[in-house]
């Protein structure tokens, strides 16, 4: 929905998933979208550089979130929270639903 | 060359290049605190955004390459690092800056003031105990707009971690 003003699908899908999900890994937000790995790293790397986002590692993963710092963030969540009113039914489901919650290994369902 | 005079000959080669850059960090807390705290690297803030390649083939032209981000010369223990602009201090644009001569060019820096603020706002985000030491140390060694930083503070929702500098400023040594 943004792609003409941000010029990529990808940076997109990376900025909505960690607005609405606070962090992600590269991986899982690749999942998410059900999209390859590499252009969702390059654009996690890139906004990184740009300074909109930070990364911290844990274990052997990455994990991004906003840059508390980025002077556009307000207004960055703001447009993206609007944006996220107007995607489909089922992305805006998925998107906020988020276990995070502690499952016990080998729990059943 | 010291840590300023350095910074200061970059500024200058890269200001003559067309790309504008402001020192920020640590390391402009080493130059505040007449060194009592000590950085080997350079933040300059790249901004207006000059594009990497420019900014890499600019630096290539005094010796340095980069590696990773960094930029490395052989002959320099300092690492230079370009963080990516707008110059800003949490959501606010910063509104002048700080000049200092040398013999080897002109360094743009953070004021005082916006030098205790950008610390804070290290404290504030991140609970990086270390900020806030720079902070108060910068803020003792210099003259600090403290009704500056505390109106920052409020507009930043830090009003309460505000209080918690001030504490740690008048603490004795």
């Amino acid at each position: 929905m943004l792609e003409p003003l941000l010029g990529s699908t990808n940076r997109e899908r990376v900025l909505m998933y960690l607005c609405l999900r606070k962090e992600g890994y590269a991986r899982e937000i690749a999942r998410f979208w059900k999209t390859d790995l590499d252009p969702i790293q390059r654009q996690l790397e890139r906004l990184e550089l740009g300074g909109l986002l930070i990364s911290r590692t844990a274990g052997r993963m990455r994990f991004y979130e906003f840059n508390p710092r980025f002077p556009f963030l307000r207004e960055l969540l703001a447009l993206l929270e609007k944006t996220f009113l107007f995607y489909p039914e089922e992305d805006r489901s998925r998107l906020a639903m988020d276990r995070r919650r502690p499952r016990r290994r080998g729990k059943p369902l | 060359m010291s840590l300023v005079e350095l910074a200061a000959f970059i500024s200058t080669h890269l200001r003559r290049k067309g790309i504008e850059v402001v020192l920020s960090g640590g390391s402009c807390v080493a130059v505040y605190s007449a060194g009592q705290y000590v950085s080997m690297d350079l933040d300059l803030i790249n901004r207006y955004q000059v594009k990497r390649s420019l900014l890499r083939s600019a630096m290539a032209g005094i010796g340095f390459s980069e590696q990773n981000r960094y930029y490395k010369h052989p002959e320099a223990a300092i690492l230079v690092e370009f963080p990516a602009g707008p110059l800003a201090i949490g959501e606010e644009p910063v509104a002048s800056v700080e000049e200092i001569s040398t013999s080897c060019g002109v360094l743009k820096l953070l004021t005082p003031t916006d030098c205790v603020k950008d610390r804070l706002a290290a404290f504030y985000h991140w609970d990086d105990r270390q900020g806030l030491e720079q902070a108060v140390l910068v803020a003792k060694m210099n003259k600090v707009s403290l009704a500056e930083v505390e109106r920052w503070s409020v507009v930043e929702g830090k009003a309460e971690e505000f209080k918690q500098f001030t504490g740690a400023l008048s603490a004795p040594d």
